[in-house]
C-alpha cells in the first residue's frame, strides 16, 4: 500500500500513543515559536548599538522614508519617467532655472539653479543663461556651458531616443558663448519657449561623454558606476528594490544646504505597510498616504499629516462614437445624476475638491467663472424625459426605443478610490433610472481599450504640467492615437487649442483657454470628478516639509531634524 | 567491481534523462510565457506609459529595443541569448536582467530556506506530538489550528505578524532586510541583524506551511504506528520515545522528505506576496514588478529561475525519497 494511503483510524486504538517524547516535542515546538520572540529580544537588547528597526536617529540629521517604486536610473534620458525617480534625481542633479509651485495666480516662475540670470533677445527667439560660477561636479570639475550643450546634444539625440524630446523641437541650436554663458536659439518664438529650454538636468559631459550616443540605451547600468553629481545631494547607496540613499554633496555650490546629512528611501511596494512602518517608528516620512490612513495617523501626536494640491484631477469619459452618449444633453444630464460631493466626502475624507474643468482650481488658468454641475437628479429626470427616455416596462430603468439606458463604466482595478466610486456612482445613477454595470480590469488593458474606443464610460485621470496644452485630450485630431478617448468632436474647441498653442507668451493663451473650459463646461465631455490632494505622512520632529504638486520632496535640502537646531 | 560500475551508469543514465526532461519541461514553459506574454494589452516597459511621449519616439524606442521585429525573429533571438547565458536587458530597470537575478535570488532562497526550516521543524514536531496524543483535546485542538492557519492568505497574515509583532509588540522590524545603520556593524552583527528581519517574513510563510505539514506527518506517523514492526519494537520493550523516533518517524521519512522537496517550490511561489508586503528583495516581487512593467526580459527569466526551482525542488524530493526509501533504493 502506498504510504499515507492507510486508514489509520483502527489503529490509533490498537496503538496507545507514547507520551513520553512527543511532550518534549511539543515542548520544542513552543520553543521555536517563542524562540523566535525571544530572539526579536535578544536582537532588540543586546546592547545601545543594537541593529534598528527604528528611524529614531542615531544621528539627529537622518531621516528614513518609504517608496513604493524604486529608482529606475540615475541618467534622466533613460530611466523610466516614474515621478519617484524624477524626484530623486532632482536633488541629484541641477537644472538651469527651477520651476516654482506658484502657479495659482500666475504662471510659474522660475528660481535660479546653475542659471543666476536669463536675458531675451529682441525677436524672442534667441534665450541667453547666464552659469553661477561655483558650481562644480560632485568630482570637482567645474560645470561649464559646454555642459550645457552637450547636454542639449543627447536630449535630442535620436540614437538615444529620450521621451521628451520633443520639448526640444523648436531649439535649433545651442551655443556656447564663453564657459559661464550659453545661449538658446529657437525656430521661432512660442508660450512654453523658457520651460522647454530648462527642462532636463545638466549632465556632465566630461564623464558621461566616454561612452557614444549609439550605447547608451544599452549600457544604462554603466552610468550609475560612473555617476558624478550637481544637486544638493549625492547617492550614496542604491540597493534595487530595497533601499536608496542620499547623502549631502559637499561641494554643492550653497554649503548651507542641504541641512540633513542623510536621507534614506526605503522601497516597500505595499503602501498599506507604509502606514504600519510609520506606527512603529521605522519611518520618518511617507508619501501617497490615502486619505483613510491620513485620519488614523492625524490622531497620533508623534505624527502629523501634510497635505498638498496636485495637478490632476479624475473623470468619466463618455464614449461619443456610442449613442446616446454622443448627445450633450445626456452627458449633461448623467452630471448632474451623480453626487460628486458625496464621492469626495466618503471616499476622500476631505482631501479633494469637486472638479469642473481639465485645468484643476489651483492653477492660474483655471476659469473661476465655472461652478461644478450640482447634484440635480430631477433636473436629469427632466432632460432624459425630453430625449425620449421613460421607463415603460416599470422596471426602474428608462427606455428609448424599446432598448434600456443601460452602460458598462470600467476603471483600473489597482485603484482603490476609483473602484469605490464605481459602485457610488452605479448607486446614484440608479435612481434617475440609468443602468450602470461596474467593470475593473487591469491597467493596460484598460488603457488600451480606451485608445481603442472600446467602452462605454470610462473613468481615469490626469496629471497636467504647466504648459497646459490641452490638445492631446481634447483636440479632434486626438481621438485616433491620442487620449481622446471619447472621441469628442468640437470645431471652435480645435481651433482654440491650436491657438494656445501658438500664443506668444502663457498670458497670451488666457483668453483662448478660458473659452475652451466653458465649452467642455456646457458639454460635457467629461464629468469631472474629483481634484485629489496628496497627504504625506511626516514624523512631529521632521521640520520644514512642503511639499508641493510638482514633487513631495521639492525643498528636500531644507528639511531638517527639530534637535538640530531648535 | 563490473556490477557496481553498471550500477552507476545506470543512475547517471537515469540523472540524464531527469535532467533532459527538466531542460524540455523549462523549454515548454518559457516559449509559452514567451508567446502568451504577447497576448497581454499594454506596451512593454515603463518607458511608454506616459501619454506625453510622441508616436515617432515610441517607435524610434521600439527599434532600439527590438520589439519591432517579427515575434518569431524575436524569440529566436532570444532563445539564442538564453543558450548563451545572456537574458536580455530590463526594459523597466535598465540594467542586465542576470545582474538583477544575481542580486535577487539569493534573497529569496534565503527567505525560502529559512521558511522550510520553519515548516520542517515546527511539522515535525507539532505532527508527532499529535500523532502520540491522537485524538486528544491537544489533537483535536491543532487540527483546528492547522486548519485555520493553512486557510489564511498569506499576504494577510504577514500583515498581521507585522502589526502584531513589529507595531503592537515592537518585537520585530517591520519590513525591509536591513537596518538603516546595517553597514556600520559588524559581520556578525550584520548577520544578526539580518535574522532579525527574517523572522517575521519567514514566519509568514513557514508558520501555514508547518500546518499543513504537521497534518501529513501526523498521518505519516499514526500509519506507521500500527505496522507489525513499530508492534514489534513495542514487544521488545523498547521505549515509547525510542519506537516513535527510531521506528515510525523514520519509516515515514521517504513520503516527508518528498514532502518538503515540493514544499520548497510551494513556499518560493508564496514568496511572491510576502516579498510585497515586508519589501524583501527577492526574485517573486521582481518577477510580479515585470509582469506589471511588461519587462518582457526581466518576466522571462524570473519565469525561468522559478520554473527551475520547481523542478529542481521536485527533482530533490524523488532523489530523497529513493535514498530514504530501501524498497526504491533497491529497485
Amino acid at each position: 500500500m502506498a504510504p499515507g494511503c492507510a486508514s489509520h483510524g483502527p489503529l490509533d486504538a490498537a496503538a496507545p500513543p507514547p507520551r513520553a517524547q512527543p511532550a518534549r516535542l511539543a515542548h520544542l515546538a513552543i520553543f521555536l515559536m517563542f524562540g523566535m520572540i525571544g530572539f526579536g529580544c535578544l536582537a532588540m537588547g543586546c546592547s545601545g548599538d543594537r541593529p534598528r528597526a527604528s528611524a529614531k536617529p542615531a544621528r539627529p540629521s537622518i531621516a528614513v522614508g518609504a517608496t513604493i517604486a524604486d529608482l529606475s536610473g540615475v541618467n534622466e534620458l533613460l530611466a523610466s519617467d516614474i515621478q519617484f525617480t524624477t524626484d530623486i534625481l532632482d536633488q541629484l542633479f541641477l537644472q538651469l532655472l527651477s520651476e516654482q509651485a506658484d502657479f495659482a495666480e500666475h504662471p510659474p516662475t522660475f528660481a535660479p539653479e546653475l542659471a543666476t540670470s536669463y536675458d531675451w533677445s529682441d525677436d524672442h527667439r534667441a534665450l541667453t543663461f547666464h552659469l553661477r560660477e561655483d558650481a562644480v561636479w560632485s568630482d570637482g570639475v567645474p560645470i561649464t556651458a559646454e555642459d550645457v550643450r552637450w547636454t542639449w546634444q543627447a536630449q535630442v539625440s535620436p540614437e538615444i531616443a529620450w521621451s521628451y524630446a520633443d520639448l526640444k523641437d523648436a531649439i535649433t541650436d545651442v551655443e556656447v558663448i564663453d564657459p559661464h554663458t550659453v545661449r538658446y536659439h529657437f525656430r521661432e518664438a512660442y508660450a512654453s519657449q523658457l520651460l522647454d529650454a530648462v527642462e532636463g538636468k545638466i549632465l556632465p559631459k566630461h564623464i558621461w561623454s566616454r561612452i557614444p550616443f549609439a550605447e547608451w540605451r544599452q549600457k544604462a547600468d554603466w552610468f550609475r558606476d560612473n555617476l558624478v553629481t550637481s544637486g544638493p545631494f549625492r547617492l550614496a547607496t542604491w540597493r534595487p528594490a530595497e533601499e536608496v540613499v542620499l547623502e549631502r554633496n559637499e561641494r554643492y555650490f550653497d554649503p548651507a544646504l542641504p541641512k540633513l546629512h542623510k536621507v534614506v528611501f526605503r522601497v516597500a511596494p505595499d503602501a498599506a505597510t507604509h502606514v504600519e512602518q510609520l506606527l512603529a517608528g521605522a519611518l520618518d516620512f511617507a508619501c501617497g498616504v490615502t486619505p483613510g490612513d491620513g485620519a488614523r495617523i492625524a490622531t497620533r501626536s508623534d505624527l502629523r499629516i501634510v497635505a498638498f494640491d496636485n495637478r490632476q484631477y479624475d473623470y468619466i469619459s463618455w464614449n461619443e462614437l456610442r449613442a446616446p452618449f454622443d448627445d450633450p444633453e445626456i452627458r449633461r444630464a448623467l452630471t448632474l445624476s451623480i453626487d460628486r460631493q458625496a464621492l469626495v466626502d466618503t471616499l476622500f475624507k476631505g482631501y479633494a475638491r469637486v472638479a469642473s474643468s481639465p485645468i484643476p482650481s489651483n492653477i492660474w488658468a483655471h476659469d473661476p467663472e465655472l461652478e461644478p454641475l450640482p447634484y440635480d437628479p430631477a433636473a436629469a429626470r427632466r432632460i432624459l424625459a425630453q430625449k425620449g427616455f421613460s421607463d415603460g416596462d416599470g422596471d426602474g430603468t428608462v427606455e428609448r426605443d424599446g432598448r434600456p439606458f443601460a452602460f458598462e463604466l470600467t476603471t483600473n482595478s489597482s485603484n482603490r478610490i476609483r473602484t469605490a466610486a464605481l459602485v457610488m456612482i452605479q448607486e446614484q445613477l440608479r435612481k434617475v433610472g440609468i443602468a450602470a454595470t461596474p467593470r475593473t480590469i487591469e491597467i493596460h488593458a484598460l488603457t488600451e481599450a480606451n485608445t481603442a474606443h472600446d467602452f462605454d464610460a470610462t473613468v481615469s485621470g490626469w496629471s497636467i504640467d504647466t504648459t497646459l496644452d490641452l490638445k492631446p485630450y481634447f483636440h479632434s485630431s486626438a481621438s485616433a492615437g491620442g487620449y481622446n478617448f471619447g472621441s469628442y468632436r468640437n470645431a471652435e474647441v480645435d481651433r482654440l487649442l491650436e491657438a494656445a498653442r501658438r500664443a506668444p507668451t502663457p498670458e497670451a493663451a488666457l483668453p483662448d483657454l478660458l473659452r475652451t473650459q466653458q465649452i467642455l463646461h456646457a458639454e460635457q465631455p467629461y464629468t469631472f470628478l474629483w481634484e485629489p490632494q496628496r497627504l504625506c505622512a511626516v514624523r512631529a520632529d521632521l521640520m520644514d516639509v512642503r511639499p508641493n504638486s510638482i514633487s513631495a520632496y521639492f525643498n528636500l535640502p531644507e528639511w531638517r531634524r527639530r534637535a538640530t537646531t531648535d | 567491481m563490473a556490477a557496481s560500475r553498471d550500477d552507476r551508469l545506470i543512475v547517471i543514465r537515469a540523472l540524464l534523462a531527469r535532467l533532459t526532461s527538466a531542460l524540455l519541461a523549462s523549454w515548454i514553459v518559457l516559449t509559452a510565457v514567451f508567446f502568451l506574454l504577447r497576448l497581454l494589452p499594454g506596451e512593454p516597459g515603463t518607458i511608454f506609459e506616459d501619454p506625453r511621449v510622441p508616436q515617432e519616439q515610441r517607435q524610434r524606442l521600439r527599434t532600439i529595443y527590438g520589439l519591432d521585429r517579427p515575434l518569431p525573429e524575436q524569440y529566436v533571438r532570444w532563445l539564442g541569448g538564453v543558450a548563451r547565458g545572456e537574458w536580455g536587458y530590463s526594459l523597466s530597470q535598465h540594467r542586465p536582467v542576470g545582474q538583477i537575478l544575481r542580486e535577487t535570488a539569493p534573497n529569496t532562497l534565503l527567505l525560502s530556506g529559512a521558511a522550510l526550516l520553519l515548516e520542517l521543524g515546527l511539522g515535525l514536531a507539532l505532527g508527532v506530538a499529535a500523532a502520540a496524543r491522537a485524538d486528544s483535546v491537544a489533537d483535536r485542538g491543532m487540527r483546528i489550528l492547522s486548519i485555520t492557519l493553512w486557510s489564511l492568505p498569506t499576504f494577510w497574515l504577514g500583515l498581521m505578524l507585522m502589526a502584531a509583532f513589529a507595531v503592537a509588540l515592537p518585537l520585530f522590524p517591520p519590513g525591509a532586510m536591513r537596518s538603516v545603520d546595517a553597514d556600520e556593524l559588524g559581520l556578525g552583527r550584520r548577520v544578526l541583524d539580518l535574522l532579525w528581519h527574517l523572522a517575521l517574513p519567514a514566519a509568514a510563510i513557514g508558520v501555514p506551511a508547518a500546518a499543513a505539514t504537521a497534518r501529513f506527518v501526523r498521518s505519516t506517523v499514526l500509519e506507521r504506528l500500527g505496522e507489525p514492526f513499530v508492534q514489534s519494537a513495542r514487544a521488545r520493550g523498547l521505549s515509547a520515545g525510542r519506537v516513535l523516533w527510531t521506528h515510525a518517524l523514520r519509516a515515514g521519512l521517504a513520503p516527508i522528505a518528498q514532502l518538503a522537496g515540493l514544499s520548497l517550490a510551494a513556499l518560493l511561489s508564496g514568496t511572491i506576496a510576502v516579498e510585497v508586503v515586508f519589501g524583501w528583495p527577492g526574485i517573486g516581487r521582481a518577477t510580479y514588478d515585470a509582469l506589471v512593467a511588461r519587462d518582457y526580459p526581466l518576466l522571462l527569466a524570473g519565469t525561468a529561475l522559478s520554473a527551475a526551482f520547481v523542478l529542481a525542488g521536485s527533482f530533490l524530493a524523488e532523489l530523497l525519497q529513493t535514498w530514504l526509501d530501501p524498497r526504491l533504493r533497491d529497485a
